[in-house]
């Protein structure tokens, strides 16, 4: 009985507080009315909401002035509280009971009264502040319509208008506004400033000779705020100039108080968030701002949100806008006092991300034609269908919620693990994920994850790890950490425990053997790794239970696996499988993604249709949204569940029937029946997505100025572009500098045809298949034994320190005379495969570039090469490949027999403990093998800097720009030089890698002058040759050909002199410096 | 064309060709005659490539002998093809189809390229090319082919189009290999696997022996394999043994059932490539021993239906005194080396070209078929196929037991024999 009453008793309280809130609001909601009007009416709607409304009253006093109710009278059982505008009490709200009364929670009132009251002041608070500003606002509307009319007087008023809203900012305004005029000059100004800094003197500061620091100076600002200097620029600029001024240096303001947040390294990113929208609704994301705030913003942005790498951020500050970052900070998850950042994979995607969409502001802006635009266009780069490819809705966990995590579970010991030895972080490892995943996480992160979930509503998402040391140049983390999908599908309960359980694997991959190996040998150990976190949604649609993309893959703008020689290395790239792409990132072993090549897309690695069939990808990666799993499946069972709804079908498959791959598009065809391969043939000749794929690695590699991979899902419709990174070392080996003083009895072979880049060193043994003596063979048996010979020899000899050189076509499948007859068993070890073309009469074969295992070959990392040896300028060792001793009778008495045709050759035993290097470099299009010393390196690796590895080499212009460098440094009076010319390669700007430079020195002194310049021109020849072998590999005496003319010479016009001012390949003259 | 190294494929097919004529005492003008080839059109094609430049690539058509009917082979596309090789292989034709008593000459042709280069559209280009140049010397009562190494129906298809554009008629019979509908004969796939066991049965039958009493082992499980066994088991024998290639452990692996394979049960775990999986094999009770186990074992046929070069001298000794039989499905999966030990044994041998000669007959009803444009039901085609193959088993068998010669020589001797004698017919000789 009692409870029921109760309960009926506080529900009447609630219903008076409410009616009570309704009566303030609709007494403060009437805005025209004047304040004092409304603050009466207020005053009385306030004790009815009291517990005992017959003897509450109240009273609010606002600035001095003070309303109450009826009846109103101060007794000692009251409440108060202050009314607060923008932080700053100007008044406060009191309720008094004129009677005693019970005691309750806070003397006699509720917990409940005291809230309301509370937020009944809190509600006057905004009311004042929205009246203010109104009047404000129609001061300046006032403003605006007057400084239409060119009013002399109008700067006045809004001087007068900023010392009354903002007297801070007034001050400094008023500041700018005396160091402009000091600045232009105005001498009343430097009194001013005098007066207001005593110790000023304008004669003496800034001249700083002295190693004393300058003296502090005591300010006086009555002058400033006073409006001193807005008066005395009244004098000499006009009013309109002044009111320019004023409003760039308040815009400029804002940003400054932006900047000053942004630059605090003890700001959080909350923090930054929040001036970032201020600053945004202040500024109206920054327009009118000068380009160089605007940069400045971009960069400071970039570093505390993205990244803090230099590379990265000279790149980002041209593409990323402030409206990015706002969009981008409401879906950070960030914990408490944040300071982390969104990690390398987030960075480059994000980057990637904005170069795209970049573009399209600019254009829709119309800005003027940036030179990327004109790049672009002349690479013949769609803007209208890279537009069209989408990013997948993103959520990012900032770096340091990992800190948080393991604080908030008292984990702190596992910071410790990378310092453990590697058998001990392998033995602890599964412990730590146990913990890690029995671990919770703190309620910052569980809200911000449960907000992205229901953002995501229901859609299946992956999980990736974007550490900070990820994807950084040189350090490429691919695959070290780990990347979860999860279906997302259940109860919300059930989704957001699976992501906290994914998030608690992905960081417990902090701390596996891998990626602490991986950092150890990188030397990156003692970096403080954290690991951003990145929610994505999986790119695809439902299909039955399954959820996948039609297809995804990973490209790649340059191409290291060429097949055929009519392929570029910038025909880029792409390994395609059908649904998620998994597949076509990792090398899975037993099956095969699809290699499509955008630049000569039609060209195909196999040709037969077996062998079509055989190397296409036999089963993919799915979502099961029933089971709510990642599940691998077999392409051909899926297609027969689905009975063919498989979005994108066309795109993808193609039918084998009666010995050829045909369209899947007669209605004729049945999916139970046929048989069905993924091959992407329509792909090949899509409009759109090709184009696409070859416009994104374009750009993207134009703008990054780095070769770039991309991973991308199609869902049929549309292209999307998941992650972005400069390419991988391991796909993308640098060109190794081919050294030209090798002495020749030490070179085994050279080339100059279809070579990629890389090295493959510390060859221990070769295996070369005489050509001739195979040629030779009378039967198949005895060339057959020669493929078994090779099968043993791959299991016996040292895994990867051997290489097979032989005639023709590896493997070949036809004629067993055009190669040795091999499977890729029997040549999986080796570390490089070497065909040989030997010239027979006057007909070189063809070699294969596409044996029917090639794709083996790419998949396990193998290398190819091509050999040549009958071209010119070709060097092959035949003297040492025939004549050192051949150990196969040794190795396989079996098959001694075959040791005419197969040499087997221990580089070490006949050379004193030499072994082989391959050095080849595509950028050059040359290859060497050498004998070299183990562990020696026989040349410096190429000068860091990527526009030297990576683009192709511009000869002629670093040549170019050194010469000016010379010029411009050359003592014209010590060597007695008047000018200087360029001539010759590098000024035609054709010069190549050996090319020397053609430096022409109008002279005009003494022999002892002559040769002081000779001597000090040569140090700079011998300098310039250094750098080119480091490019280049090139070596030679000296890369300046400097030739004397004297004045006799231009007078006869003899002599080199003839090149100066000639009509056809006339001298450059290079600019010179002063003496 | 290359010069000529060492080894000469069409050395030593005429070497070959020289050891029967002296056998069958062949006199000279037909060895002249039949030891080189009738005609050889060798031509540039030039092709305007996707990038708007012309390349040419040199293609031939070698006719070996026309004495018999119009020649039949294949156009293989590859970068390293040699005169020889293709003169060689065109004799072959002519020695397989008079084998087979077709009413066929043989020929072979190609193009020197390699097609790892080639677009798509390129191809279609050099197909066509190849037959704007050929065109007046093939066609369904010249010359007539078929698709080679890196060529297939859909090659057939484009070369079809354009000579047929260029003759302004249809005419499907000038080219086999054709998809199903598209001019091409129904039993294809069974042809090979079927013929095999045609003659198989044949060759009991001459032993004395039911087919239902008997075992075999089976090398291979591709497309020929599968359906000698499909057939082989509705005579009533029984597959004990079957090896294939393992593409995960890139080994061979032999599959053994004491009881008997169920091939539908294989089949269901068998991949596109005639891949046996291997756990699920072991689980279906078969027990997975090492590839070459598949000769040794205890049966009284063996089928090597897979590679060339099987059974060597080494490996011969390894079959087991209970074979009775060896029935070549494959390509020359016998060395010569072990011919004499084979004999020695008793195993009766059906020789690889007689064997599986069942491909080149279907190929032969697909120009028939085309030829009067009317097509048979899968039973006729098979039913036709048993009777040529019986009927060519027994002029083999017939001449071997005649002539006290193995049934290898003696299908030799009579496929010379038969072309030979089309050639004094004509006058020629």
């Amino acid at each position: 009985m009692k409870e029921t009453e109760k309960l009926i008793g506080d529900l009447q309280e609630r219903a008076k507080e409410l009616r009570c809130l309704y009566e303030v609001e609709k007494a403060l909601n009437d805005v025209k009315r004047p304040l004092p009007e409304v603050m009466r009416q207020v005053v009385e709607a306030i004790g009815p909401g009291w517990q005992f409304p017959e003897f509450c009253v109240a009273s609010i006093e606002l600035e001095g002035e003070v309303f109450e109710s009826r009846g109103f009278r101060m007794t000692a059982c009251s409440q108060e509280t202050p009314i607060l505008v923008q932080g700053e009490a100007v008044g406060s709200m009191r309720v008094c009971y004129t009677k005693e009364c019970p005691e309750e929670d806070t003397g006699p009132f509720l917990e409940e009264e005291v809230q309301l009251l509370e937020s009944l002041a809190d509600r006057l608070g905004h009311y004042l502040l929205f009246k203010k500003l109104q009047s404000m606002g129609r001061k300046w509307r006032e403003l605006e319509t007057m400084s239409n009319e060119p009013g002399e007087e109008n700067w006045q008023v809004i001087i007068d208008l900023l010392r009354e809203t903002d007297d801070s900012l007034f001050l400094r305004i008023s500041r700018k506004m005396l160091n402009f005029l000091c600045s232009i000059g105005i001498s009343e100004s430097q009194a001013m400033l005098q007066q207001i800094d005593k110790e000023y003197d304008p004669e003496e500061l800034g001249t700083g000779e002295t190693n004393v620091p300058e003296a502090f100076s005591a300010t006086d600002n009555t002058l400033l705020l006073d409006g001193g200097p807005f008066r005395l620029a009244a004098k000499y600029i006009t009013g309109e100039e002044i009111i320019f001024y004023v409003q760039k240096w308040i815009q400029e303001d804002k940003a400054a108080a932006f900047l000053n947040v942004l630059d605090n390294p003890r700001s959080t990113l909350s923090e930054i968030q929040e001036a970032l929208r201020r600053f945004q609704q202040a500024a109206q994301d920054g327009a009118g701002l000068p380009d160089s705030t605007m940069k400045s913003v971009g960069v400071s942005l970039t570093q505390r949100v993205l990244t803090e790498q230099l590379d990265f951020v000279k790149t980002a500050k041209d593409h990323v806008s402030i409206a990015f970052f706002r969009d981008l900070m409401d879906r950070i998850i960030m914990p408490i006092e944040c300071h982390g950042k969104l990690g390398g994979k987030a960075a480059g995607m994000l980057l990637a991300h904005c170069i795209l969409r970049g573009r399209e502001v600019a254009r829709s802006q119309v800005a003027s034609v940036s030179a990327d635009e004109a790049m672009g266009a002349a690479n013949g780069v769609d803007w209208n269908l890279l537009s069209e490819i989408r990013i997948p809705r993103t959520w990012h966990i900032a770096s340091d919620a990992v800190l948080d995590f393991i604080a908030y579970n008292d984990l702190e010991d596992t910071l410790h693990q990378k310092y453990k030895t590697i058998d001990e972080v392998r033995r602890d490892y599964p412990n730590i994920i146990r913990l890690f995943k029995n671990s919770s996480f703190p309620p910052s992160l569980v809200h911000g994850m449960s907000a992205a979930l229901d953002d995501f509503d229901g859609v299946p998402i992956i999980i990736r790890s974007s550490s900070l040391l990820e994807d950084r140049v040189g350090t490429a983390f691919s695959g070290k950490y780990k990347s979860l999908f999860l279906a997302n599908q259940g109860s919300k309960k059930e989704c957001l425990k699976a992501l906290l359980d994914a998030v608690s694997e992905i960081y417990a991959s902090m701390f596996g053997p891998d990626p602490i190996e991986y950092r150890a040998e990188r030397g990156v150990l003692e970096f403080d790794e954290q690991m951003g976190i990145l929610i994505q949604e999986v790119v695809g649609t439902q299909n039955g239970k399954y959820f996948f993309p039609a297809f995804a893959g990973v490209a790649f703008s340059k191409n290291e696996f060429r097949w055929s020689p009519r392929i570029t290395r910038d025909d880029g790239l792409v390994r395609l499988v059908p649904g998620l792409g998994t597949r076509a990132v990792d090398r899975t072993g037993d099956d095969y993604p699809v290699l499509i090549v955008p630049g000569q897309p039609e060209l195909r690695v196999n040709v037969a249709v077996d062998e079509i069939v055989r190397y296409s990808p036999s089963k993919m990666d799915v979502i099961n949204l029933e089971t709510n799993t990642f599940e691998t499946v077999e392409v051909d069972r899926m297609l027969k569940e689905l009975e063919g709804r498989y979005k994108g079908l066309p795109l993808v498959f193609s039918v084998l029937k009666d010995g050829r791959l045909v369209k899947p598009v007669s209605i004729l065809l049945d999916p139970e029946k046929e048989r069905i391969f993924p091959t992407f043939d329509e792909v090949r000749s899509d409009r759109k997505f090709l184009p696409q794929l070859k416009g994104l690695l374009k750009v993207l590699e134009n703008t990054l100025q780095t070769p770039v991979d991309v991973e991308f899902a199609h869902d049929g419709d549309h292209l999307y572009l998941l992650q972005c990174r400069p390419q991988s070392q391991a796909e993308l080996a640098p060109p190794a500098p081919i050294p030209q003083d090798v002495p020749a009895e030490d070179i085994i072979f050279t080339a100059d045809k279809f070579v990629s880049n890389g090295r493959v060193e510390d060859i221990t043994h070769l295996v070369y298949v005489n050509p001739e003596r195979y040629g030779e063979l009378a039967t198949r048996e005895k060339m057959k034994a020669v493929g078994r010979a090779i099968g043993k020899l791959n299991k016996i000899l040292p895994r990867k320190k051997f290489i097979l050189m032989g005639p023709g076509r590896w493997g070949s499948r036809g004629d067993i005379k055009l190669g040795v007859s091999v499977t890729y068993a029997d040549i999986n070890n080796t570390a490089m495969l070497i065909e040989i073309a030997r010239k027979k009469g006057s007909y070189v074969p063809d070699v294969s570039f596409g044996t029917h295992f090639f794709q083996d070959l790419v998949e396990a990392g193998i290398g190819y090469l091509p050999l040549y040896p009958d071209d010119e300028g070709i060097r092959f060792g035949d003297r040492f490949l025939l004549g050192a001793e051949n150990i196969l009778g040794e190795l396989l008495p079996k098959f001694a027999e075959l040791s005419d045709v197969v040499r087997v050759i221990d580089t070490a035993k006949v050379t004193d403990g030499r072994i082989v290097k391959i050095l080849l470099n595509a950028d050059l299009d040359k290859a060497m093998a050498c004998l070299a010393e183990p562990g020696l390196k026989l040349e410096k690796a190429p000068l860091p800097g990527k526009q030297d590895n990576l683009q192709p080499i511009q000869y002629w212009l670093w040549r170019k720009q050194m010469v000016e460098r010379i010029a411009r440094d050359v003592d014209k009076g010590t060597f007695g030089v008047v000018s200087m010319y360029l001539i010759g390669s590098v000024k035609n700007a054709i010069a190549g890698p050996a090319s020397d430079i053609d430096l022409m020195v109008h002279f005009r002194g003494g022999q002892e002058q002559k040769s002081q310049l000779l001597h000090w021109l040569d140090g700079w020849s011998r300098c310039l040759s250094e750098v080119n072998y480091l490019k280049t590999g090139y070596r030679t005496d000296g890369l300046l050909d400097v030739h004397i003319i004297t004045d006799k010479d231009i007078k006869n016009r003899s002599s080199y002199a003839v090149k100066i001012g000639a009509v056809t390949d006339a001298a450059y003259e290079l600019p010179m410096g002063e003496d | 064309m290359s010069q000529e190294t060492a080894f000469n494929p069409f050395a030593t097919a005429q070497a070959e060709f020289d050891r029967i004529a002296d056998l069958i005492g062949l006199d000279a003008g037909a060895r002249q005659m039949l030891r080189s080839t009738q005609r050889e059109y060798h031509f540039n094609i030039p092709v305007r490539m996707d990038d708007g430049t012309v390349q040419v690539f040199p293609g031939y058509r070698i006719q070996h002998n026309d004495a018999r009917g119009p020649c039949k082979g294949g156009v293989r596309f590859h970068p390293q093809e040699t005169v020889n090789t293709v003169r060689a292989l065109s004799m072959w034709m002519t020695w397989k189809c008079a084998v087979a008593d077709l009413p066929l000459g043989g020929g072979k042709g190609g193009v020197i390229c390699d097609p790892h280069n080639l677009s798509p559209r390129e191809q279609e280009l050099l197909c066509r090319g190849w037959v704007r140049q050929a065109s007046s010397n093939v066609g369904p009562v010249r010359d007539i082919p078929a698709p080679d190494m890196m060529t297939n129906a859909q090659h057939m298809l484009w070369m079809l189009d354009e000579y047929e554009t260029m003759t302004g008629g249809r005419y499907p019979g000038a080219f086999t290999g054709k998809p199903v509908g598209m001019g091409g004969s129904l039993g294809r796939t069974q042809a090979t696997g079927y013929g095999v066991v045609y003659t198989l049965r044949e060759a009991l039958k001459e032993l004395e022996i039911k087919p239902q009493d008997t075992t075999a082992s089976v090398q291979g499980f591709g497309n020929v394999a599968q359906h000698a066994i499909e057939l082989y088991h509705r005579l009533g024998g029984k597959v004990v043994c079957v090896s294939c290639w393992d593409q995960k452990d890139e080994v061979t692996y032999s599959y053994v059932k004491p009881e008997g394979v169920d091939l539908e049960e294989l089949r269901s775990i068998t991949d596109h490539f005639g891949g046996i999986d291997l756990p699920r094999a072991k689980d279906l009770g078969y027990k997975v021993l090492p590839g070459e186990v598949w000769l040794s074992q205890d049966v009284d046929v063996l089928i090597p239906a897979a590679i060339e070069n099987q059974i060597t001298s080494e490996s011969v000794k390894l079959i087991s005194d209970r074979v009775k039989v060896l029935a070549e499905g494959a390509n020359g999966p016998t060395s010569p080396e072990a011919d004499p030990y084979l004999k020695e044994k008793g195993i009766f041998v059906i020789p690889d070209f007689l064997a599986n000669a069942g491909g080149v007959t279907c190929s032969y009803f697909e120009q028939v078929q085309s030829n009067m444009n009317y097509y048979w039901e899968l039973g006729d085609v098979l039913s036709r196929l048993d009777v040529k193959m019986t009927a060519a088993f027994y002029a083999v068998f017939d001449l071997s037991k005649k002539r006290d010669v193995s049934m290898r020589d003696a299908a030799y001797m009579l496929a010379i024999d038969r072309v030979a004698m089309a050639c004094r017919d004509r006058g020629w000789i």
